[in-house]
């Protein structure tokens, strides 16, 4: 039935020093539709591609807001999500209740890397079988996290997880340097277009299955910088998006002038299912 | 003398009388503080254009005794806040290890720059006196705190051992809300008044209210400490006097010194 | 005497026949797998340092910090599973923040470590856990200053009971601690998986002689760094250090970050030797654009 002896419990090392049950845990991530983030120095962008069960069905929500500043995308084990999301939401309220001030980002990763740690390391728990994206604005502007079922969290300029998010991330790195100066839109677009490249052959980004979740950080009172609190769009709210990355339309509408002509390769299919 | 083990070390009834045990009842209601043992009086603080000025000396009095006259009762946060205390010394010290701890976790976190504004350490300090007093075991002490907000501006707030909180242009605690707090306003009615204040005329304010607290109240001290706070930092200096005292107008005062009439 | 197959390797807490506990020993192997750990312990103070393996290009330049400080004067670097790291370092702080809840003073590395060292022993015991994947290397300066007790606000009684036992106090100390809980005090500790090329060169410094100071260490340890990435080479890794000195030296006694500058120094005298003990090797095409911050 196991693969072999090693991979039973969260508390067992092979002798390579490897713990299988962490591993199969990260396999998890990868059965959930892909999620993107990326950063730029004013704000942070949540991409999501979400499945509906069946055709009558509702989509399964991907992106949530975990509180004014910050929220995350998921891959992975729904339910397992929300845990982490109270936690968090509980986190931010309590840290704002005591301290008046929303929670910094690195501080909030921190606590639910812990957490997910402590379930690697005691039998009879199990790793969480969910990644996470974190996305949030503080004092020190605006940042993306990376969470994983090991409980390891890494500081990303963009990211994306979930199933065949390789080829998005690909995309992601040609355009890395492009990012930290984009505008709202630059990156709504670039996150769509990273979206697309991890989608199967015949898949497309539509209204219904299109989440887009912004958060950043918009000049405030005597200069300041002010939170712009995040704000998801679904449905319509994604349409003039969708069709400005549609291939049709292809890169050059607004004149942004990054990541053309790739976007046309999207989706090489090698027949994985994205539905669930 | 009674040999017995359970006497030792206790008076001898033959000498003081039976220990009356009411004294020691174990059925009774649990009682917690019931008040501030060693204390220090009014610290005082007012809002100028850059900043904060706070003021407190240097004064632990034991009852009417001058117990300590070196206890320093301001303490700076973060080299970005700075707390004045007055009541409990003992209850000070506590929240002074307290805050040491939350400076150390928050430096974990962003050791590069303090991230805890005056503003969040007073809202962190109200939750914990309600949170206290709530138990029926409050932290005796009035607190002031001053620094800078969320937006960079002068903040300047006060909490009590009940969790209460309030904030204006100036504030003073213990005898001085009645005695300093009134000199103070008359320079700062409201906040446009604070934003025209420089430093050194905060400064001049703060250590002439100094100076009236010590000629009127009974458990001060004419040396003190004083802090700015801007955003440059804390200057704390803790060993100020008081100069250029005048106690010409005791003379008519009935009661008072050596009179007797 | 091979641990497969046995069963004696499938739990944790258990003797084999001839007296191993094979789950610790694998533990150990996840720490030969990490990145280069260092700490170098000279008479002005401590130096950490790690080779932190880039994974992957989307990671945000010097955002992910792995030298945590776990009291004002202490700090922890670590090889291994860096979950497991993180919480060793929670644990660290909060066994330095009761520490200084019950005795009112900053906690001696020497106890620090017998406590983390105790704490890693426990989990080498249970069934129902695992034994941490890292080795951590603890380095801290004990004051040796006369210091007030925290929360104390005015001089206290002149004469009485109290005071300190003359003689030196304080100093800098160096603990390296394994999965097993096991832990030494060192001169010069090195870790992860370029340990061994680490190891010979902090043999070279002669370390006990006391005759480097930590601007030297410094540049020591970056270069002993760039020596133990040699084992990894085909992957990009930052180099992070952070150092405490005694009191009277430029951090006084506080763990911080080598400043940028310091470090760049110290990475350029690191990537000039590097090249020239290589030159007959062929050019690394990507050297250059390797460390560029």
């Amino acid at each position: 039935m196991f693969r072999n002896n090693y991979d039973n419990d969260s508390v067992t090392f092979s002798p390579q020093g490897r713990i299988f049950q962490i591993e199969y845990a990260g396999e998890a991530v990868k059965q959930g539709s892909v999620v993107v983030g990326i950063a730029s120095k004013t704000h942070v962008g949540l991409f999501a591609v979400k499945r509906n069960a069946e055709e009558l069905s509702s989509y399964q929500k991907k992106l949530f807001e975990i509180d004014e500043h910050t929220a995350i995308a998921i891959a992975g084990l729904t339910s397992d999500a929300r845990v982490l999301s109270n936690f968090m939401k509980q986190q931010c309220l309590g840290h704002r209740l005591t301290y008046g001030r929303p929670m910094p980002i690195h501080t909030l990763v921190g606590q639910i890397g812990e957490k997910a740690q402590i379930n690697t390391q005691v039998y009879g728990k199990r790793p969480y079988g969910v990644g996470l994206l974190v996305a949030g604005v503080d004092e020190n502007g605006p940042h993306l996290f990376e969470f994983q079922p090991s409980g390891m969290t890494e500081e990303m300029v963009a990211f994306a997880i979930g199933a065949r998010s390789q080829m998005a991330r690909t995309y992601l790195e040609r355009n890395i340097e492009s990012f930290a100066d984009c505008s709202k839109e630059e990156l709504v677009k670039h996150g769509l277009r990273a979206l697309k490249e991890s989608l199967v052959q015949d898949k497309e980004l539509t209204v219904e299955n299109t989440s887009v979740g912004l958060v950043g950080l918009k000049e405030g009172p005597n200069g300041r910088p002010s939170v712009e609190p995040f704000k998801l769009y679904d449905g319509f709210e994604t349409k003039e998006w969708i069709e400005s990355v549609s291939e049709s339309q292809g890169g050059e509408g607004e004149g942004e002038g990054e990541g053309e002509g790739e976007t046309a390769a999207a989706g090489d299919g090698d027949g994985m299912e994205v539905d669930s | 003398m009674d040999h017995r083990p359970q006497a030792w070390g206790r008076p001898r009834d033959d000498v003081y009388g039976a220990y009356d045990h009411s004294y020691m009842q174990e059925n009774g209601p649990k009682q917690n503080t019931q008040q501030p043992i060693v204390t220090g009086t009014s610290v005082i603080g007012i809002k100028f254009k850059d900043g904060v000025v706070i003021a407190a000396d240097n004064l632990a009095s034991y009852g009417s005794l001058a117990r300590f006259t070196d206890v320093k009762r301001l303490r700076p946060f973060a080299d970005s806040s700075i707390l004045g205390f007055s009541g409990d010394i003992s209850d000070m010290q506590y929240l002074d290890r307290h805050l040491t701890e939350l400076s150390l976790s928050e430096a974990y976190e962003s050791p590069d720059k303090p991230r805890l504004n005056a503003a969040n350490l007073h809202r962190y300090l109200s939750k914990l006196l309600y949170n206290r007093r709530s138990k029926f075991d409050p932290l005796w002490n009035h607190l002031l705190v001053g620094g800078l907000d969320d937006n960079g501006e002068p903040f300047l707030a006060a909490a009590d051992l009940l969790g209460s909180t309030y904030s204006a242009p100036s504030l003073a605690t213990g005898f001085g809300a009645m005695l300093a707090q009134p000199i103070m306003r008359r320079y700062v009615p409201d906040e446009e008044s604070a934003k025209k204040l420089t430093r050194e005329e905060a400064v001049d304010i703060v250590k002439e209210a100094m100076k009236v607290l010590f000629y009127r109240d009974a458990r001060s001290l004419d040396t003190y400490s004083l802090a700015v706070v801007t955003k440059d930092g804390v200057e704390l200096k803790e060993d100020e006097k008081l100069e250029n005292q005048s106690w010409a107008f005791a003379d008519r005062i009935k009661g008072y010194g050596t009179q007797t009439v | 005497m091979t641990s497969i197959g046995t069963g004696y390797d499938l739990l944790n807490s258990i003797f084999s026949p001839d007296g191993r506990n094979f789950q610790v020993e694998y533990a150990v192997k996840a720490v030969e797998n990490g990145g280069t750990s260092i700490g170098i312990r000279c008479k002005d103070g401590i130096v950490l340092a790690v080779e932190k393996i880039v994974a992957s290009k989307l990671q945000k330049p010097n955002a992910n910090k792995r030298i945590a400080s776990v009291d004002s004067h202490v700090g922890a670097v670590y090889s291994g599973m860096i979950p497991d790291g993180r919480h060793f370092v929670d644990r660290a702080r909060d066994e330095a923040q009761s520490w200084r809840q019950n005795f009112k003073t900053p906690i001696p590395t020497a106890d620090l470590a017998s406590r983390m060292g105790g704490y890693l022993q426990a989990y080498t015991m249970y069934g129902s856990v695992r034994p941490f994947g890292i080795t951590a290397i603890v380095g801290g300066v004990d004051t040796s200053e006369e210091t007030p007790v925290d929360g104390e606000v005015g001089s206290g009684p002149a004469v009485g009971a109290g005071g300190k036992v003359p003689g030196k106090h304080g100093g800098p100390f160096l603990y390296m601690i394994e999965p097993s809980g096991l832990y030494w005090g060192y001169y010069g500790a090195a870790t992860g998986k370029g340990r061994q090329a680490a190891k010979a060169e902090l043999e070279k410094l002669d370390l006990p002689a006391g005759n480097i100071t930590i601007h030297e260490a410094v540049k020591e340890a970056a270069r002993i760094i760039y020596i133990a990435h040699k084992d990894n080479k085909d992957k990009e890794f930052e180099l992070e250090m952070t150092w405490i000195s005694t009191v009277d030296g430029p951090t006084k006694g506080r763990h911080v970050e080598v400043p940028k500058e310091l470090r760049e120094e110290a990475e350029r005298l690191a990537r000039a030797e590097d090249e020239s003990d290589d030159e007959e090797e062929e050019e690394k095409k990507d050297d250059d654009n390797k460390m560029e911050d």
